[in-house]
């Protein structure tokens, strides 16, 4: 299965998402990657993320996906 | 629809409109910077029917509509009770991978909104080495605050307001006090600029334009050359382009921009006249 950072690098593979702690506020990703990213995840670990889940925050970091993820029992 | 008057609104309709569902449909990408100047100006009006919230932008002598929703089927419940809609010029933007826009497309569609045009994203990653600012003895420089009024009267007769998303004088101003548009003057006239954002490591060409009686000096080039060779931390470059602009296309295209699969369908409703 693939990991968080193969999924960013697949969407925006000119960026190393392991040396940011803001994608957002580094303009590694945009609203529309979000919605991007967000299907992925859902598809990739078979979960459906809520909407009110989908707000930049979540988004920011490595660490805020993880913790996001991790509400819906993945452990990526 | 009521005037918002915080942009904190914005985000709580927003909320509203995804509570409890495990999906969201949405046209609605707002920056927090751009939603500031909207609310500032009394632009923005939101109007929440059935569970999905829609967000009404004034644009000079139409609207943009924007909405948020939990569902396909709750906004086309709700979409229908939009009384403006029958009365109201407006334009609504379609945005995401073609293929996933359909069934939005249908919707808008049966209510009576037409297809306008089509924009497409393309993107181009920094190439490596230094970028060459080849001016050609071009004079590139920063617009001043004095220009604002000339961008202005340029931008509304090069582009098209109901596709393009021209800015408001006071979005020029801002954009000039952060060094933002890149102008070449001739004779003190205007002769082309490059107005652009950028955001962290991404840069977003916005408009890109050399006025009529200046073409064929190689302004253009100048002007992206220097802006290239001005933004050397950036590693991505985008921008949006009328799809069948074929000669813009081929311009980007020449610069390295390539189409990312990201398109805008521009919807127009009937009291938009062609």
């Amino acid at each position: 299965m693939k990991s968080v950072v193969e999924i960013l690098k697949e969407i925006r593979p000119e960026f190393d998402f392991t040396t940011s702690d803001d994608f957002i506020g580094d303009g590694m990703l945009d609203s529309y990657d979000m919605v991007t990213l967000v299907a992925t995840l859902d598809k990739t670990y078979g979960i459906s993320i809520s909407g009110v889940e989908i707000v930049p925050e979540n988004f920011k970091n490595l660490k805020a996906i993880e913790t996001l993820l991790g509400k819906y029992g993945v452990r990526s | 629809m009521s005037p918002i008057g915080k942009v904190a609104e914005v985000f709580d309709a927003i909320q509203k409109a995804k509570e409890g569902a495990s999906g969201f449909v949405t046209n609605f990408f707002p920056v927090q910077q751009k939603l500031q100047g909207w609310v500032d100006h009394g632009e923005l009006f939101a109007e929440l029917r059935d569970g999905s919230a829609f967000f009404w932008r004034k644009d000079r002598d139409f609207w943009h509509l924007y909405f948020c929703a939990a569902s396909l089927a709750s906004l086309k419940r709700a979409v229908p009770g939009l009384h403006s809609l029958k009365t109201e010029p407006v334009m609504i933007d379609l945005v995401g991978n073609e293929a996933a826009l359909g069934d939005l497309l249908a919707l808008w569609e049966s209510e009576g909104f037409r297809h306008y045009t089509h924009l497409q994203r393309m993107a181009r990653a920094s190439q490596s080495g230094p970028h060459r600012s080849d001016a050609n003895g071009t004079q590139v420089v920063d617009a001043g605050k004095m220009d604002a009024p000339a961008i202005s009267d340029l931008l509304g007769r090069s582009f098209d307001r109901y596709a393009e998303q021209l800015p408001m004088l006071y979005e020029i101003e801002s954009a000039i006090e952060s060094r933002q548009i890149l102008v070449v003057k001739c004779e003190g006239m205007l002769g082309g600029l490059l107005f652009f954002e950028t955001h962290g490591f991404t840069s977003t060409v916005r408009y890109w334009l050399v006025a009529e009686g200046f073409r064929a000096s190689h302004l253009g080039s100048a002007l992206m050359r220097h802006y290239f060779a001005a933004q050397s931390v950036i590693r991505r470059f985008v921008l949006w382009v009328i799809a069948d602009n074929a000669d813009a296309v081929q311009k980007y295209q020449h610069y390295g921009f390539l189409p990312d699969g990201l398109v805008d369908y521009v919807l127009a409703n009937e009291k938009i006249r062609p």
